[in-house]
């Protein structure tokens, strides 16, 4: 396919790209909300049109959540929640233009750089992935990526680690992976009992994610305008200069690894790529006194690993026919609606579609840098209109993201009950980006959890007799220990400070 | 040693203890409560040694452990240091007109939750936005009333006229022809 050539290849990339950015930057919608409502349209498409649609927005719809990350503190995805950490401090700052332009170019850096890596090794890498990681390994990795990213956002490790063990509880809710046995749908204390079907389900993580962030902060902000303590963020149209992207280069480069590496895996994805991504720069770099209260390299860090998850997630999905999320899953109905079948042979059968896919993606994430550089001097004009005007539409927004979900009315119930537990977390300096983070790996962990038990025959020291396993919870408990000696290092330095 | 660091520091600093222990308290009700709830599917599964409840029962521990390091860490750190809290940095006197503003801050969309599937989303939404815009101290009713209807607009022209999204249209028989009348209105003309 020409795409440069067929104007209506075209029109389908344009639209494409620019409604996955839209729909990934408005709070309540995201590009699985924009896919869900394209799906039935691709049935009258041609392959390769349908296939280049759903690859252009995946790029796009990663990158659009950064957006409202930086402006308004709410993030569009949950791969996007360690870029508030530091992109909502410029923005506070008036270096909005700057957090928004490094968010940009590094979305497209990192997406560029992970679909050449796609396209040079797909086969080759699909095939390592699948060798090395079993659910010992996946069920690792985990366990690694919680035990680095726990302490992200909360003002201590220990209200970190219990925002991620609230998240993983809260992920239990719903059947269990093992027996299909439902769990919390009922209750009984002091002679009292309820039933739920709702609860046999489980508690879906998007209500919970609009809650925790978008509703949490409509709240933070009435409260701060009622209090009068609400500072206005200032609309900054400065683009990074070539010296701070310098600055960060190795910052760049690590987080397209850390992406790159956890997109290859079913499940784990941008989400856990963005944290590992944002927790690694921390760690390493020399400003981390800085992260969190505005600290370029953190938005560098979180947008340039997950977007190159993007790249990453394709090669589960087009060597072995195994979708890594939502938006995937979408992509492998695509390829069974057209008669295809996603797996070693579709390089064999389908070439032309792989590599449509391939160039899709890669000339997203380069108009990626274009259009985010427009956005750059365009949308930070939204920090104009009084918060206190948009924040009913971003409540109305939430209000149909939550209940067009399921059609439930009482998933909008849960978006508001988790706003409000999201408030109060922040109050208290638990991290609701932890919560979420647990809540999204845990039925994952969970999973693995049991499957490596009854593979490894109920013995946790089995998990030490595979090498990459045993690397990466040893690594998880050296980061454990670490994160426990800078806390109490931390402490150590404010006393001394004190005397 | 330690444990008697842990109760001096709360003899020194009682507010901050007493903060301490609720949120400790709080965190192990939370967990005693998960776990004793566990009981009700503890089941045996052929294929899985751990059962249906080992999974949660664990986290249940590890949340409990957690929560007492946490408040042992939080003593023992208060025995030099007093950390000024977000709360007690804006204390002061509140009036009434403040208090009651933001409870209804998290009171106003509760009701509105109560009364959505009975009234319509249609009908209710622009009152609640109203009252959201006039909670956040929006106060002049030009404002309030062109703001509700470009939200209101935008919101149907978005999901009931270009991606048909189904929304509640009320319970009761009035509010129900009110809502489908709405929504016959936004989809004019297609």
């Amino acid at each position: 396919m020409n795409l440069f050539g067929d104007w209506h290849a075209l029109l389908i990339f344009t639209m494409g790209l620019l409604g996955g950015m839209i729909f990934g930057a408005t709070p309540g919608v995201n590009m699985l909300t924009l896919g869900a409502v394209v799906l039935p349209f691709t049935v009258t498409m041609l392959p390769e049109h349908a296939i280049m649609l759903f690859s252009v927005i995946y790029c796009a719809g990663v990158f659009g959540g950064a957006i409202t990350a930086i402006l308004f503190n709410i993030p569009g995805a949950p791969e996007n929640a360690p870029t508030c950490f530091d992109g909502y401090p410029m923005t506070l700052r008036g270096e909005s233009g700057k957090a928004i332009g490094a968010a940009v170019s590094c979305s497209a850096i990192g997406g560029l750089a992970s679909v050449i890596l796609m396209m040079s090794a797909t086969g080759a890498i699909a095939g390592w992935a699948i060798r090395a990681f079993g659910p010992q390994e996946i069920f690792a990795l985990i366990f690694f990526g919680l035990a680095v990213s726990a302490s992200i956002g909360a003002r201590t490790l220990w209200k970190g680690w219990l925002s991620v063990m609230a998240g993983l509880l809260i992920a239990t809710i719903g059947t269990d992976p093992v027996g299909g046995i439902p769990r919390f749908n009922e209750g009984s204390l002091l002679g009292l009992s309820f039933h739920s079907y709702y609860l046999s389900a489980g508690i879906h993580f998007i209500p919970i994610i609009l809650g925790f962030f978008a509703v949490s902060e409509v709240f933070a902000q009435a409260m701060n305008i009622a209090i009068g303590t609400r500072e206005r963020p200032q609309a900054g149209l400065e683009f990074p200069s070539a010296a701070e992207f310098w600055r960060v280069r190795w910052t760049m480069l690590r987080s397209v690894a850390i992406g790159f590496f956890a997109g290859i895996l079913p499940g784990i994805g941008a989400t856990l790529a963005a944290f590992l991504g944002y927790s690694q720069a921390q760690r390493w770099s020399r400003n981390r006194k800085n992260f969190g209260k505005g600290e370029i390299e953190g938005v560098v860090a979180s947008e340039t690993a997950n977007n190159a998850a993007t790249g990453a997630a394709m090669i589960p999905l087009l060597a072995l026919g195994l979708p890594g999320g939502a938006l995937t899953a979408m992509m492998m109905g695509i390829f069974q609606i057209h008669g295809m079948e996603p797996g070693p042979l579709i390089f064999i059968n389908s070439g032309d579609l792989v590599w449509v896919t391939f160039a899709a993606m890669f000339w997203a994430n380069l108009l990626i840098i274009f259009l985010g550089w427009l956005q750059t001097k365009t949308v930070v004009h939204l920090l104009r209109i009084p918060f206190r005007w948009l924040a009913p539409g971003i409540l109305m927004l939430a209000i149909v993201g939550a209940y067009a979900l399921r059609n439930l009315f009482i998933d909008v119930w849960v978006m508001f009950i988790a706003g409000i537990a999201g408030y109060l977390l922040r109050r208290t300096g638990y991290s609701a980006a932890g919560v979420v983070l647990g809540l999204i790996l845990g039925k994952l962990g969970e999973s693995a959890f049991t499957k490596s038990m009854q593979l490894m025959d109920y013995s946790f020291l089995g998990f030490f007799e595979r090498p990459v396993a045993a690397a990466l919870i040893l690594l998880g408990f050296a980061a454990i220990g670490l994160s426990i000696a800078g806390e109490f290092r931390r402490r150590d330095e404010q006393r001394a400070l004190l005397d | 040693m330690a444990v008697k660091g842990i109760f001096d520091a709360g003899s020194r600093n009682g507010g901050e203890f007493w903060k301490s222990f609720g949120e400790l308290s709080a965190w192990l009700l939370l967990c005693g409560l998960i776990y004793s709830q566990t009981q009700l599917f503890d089941r045996e599964i052929p294929e899985y040694e751990f059962g249906v409840a080992g999974w949660p029962r664990v986290l249940c521990i590890a949340a409990a452990l957690g929560a007492v390091a946490q408040f042992c860490l939080q003593r023992l750190a208060a025995r030099r240091t007093v950390e000024k809290s977000p709360e007690a940095e804006h204390a002061g006197f509140v009036g009434w007109r403040a208090v009651a503003q933001r409870t209804a801050i998290f009171a106003f969309p509760l009701l509105w939750l109560v009364l959505a599937p009975r009234v319509g989303f249609y009908l209710s939404a622009p009152f609640f936005v109203a009252g959201m815009l006039v909670l956040m101290e929006v106060r002049s009713p030009t404002r309030v009333i062109a703001v509700t209807g470009a939200i209101y607009a935008l919101v149907l022209l978005l999901f009931t006229r270009l991606f048909f999204v189904a929304l509640p249209v009320g319970r009761i028989e009035a509010f129900y022809d009110a809502n489908v009348a709405i929504i016959g209105f936004a989809r004019i003309g297609l």
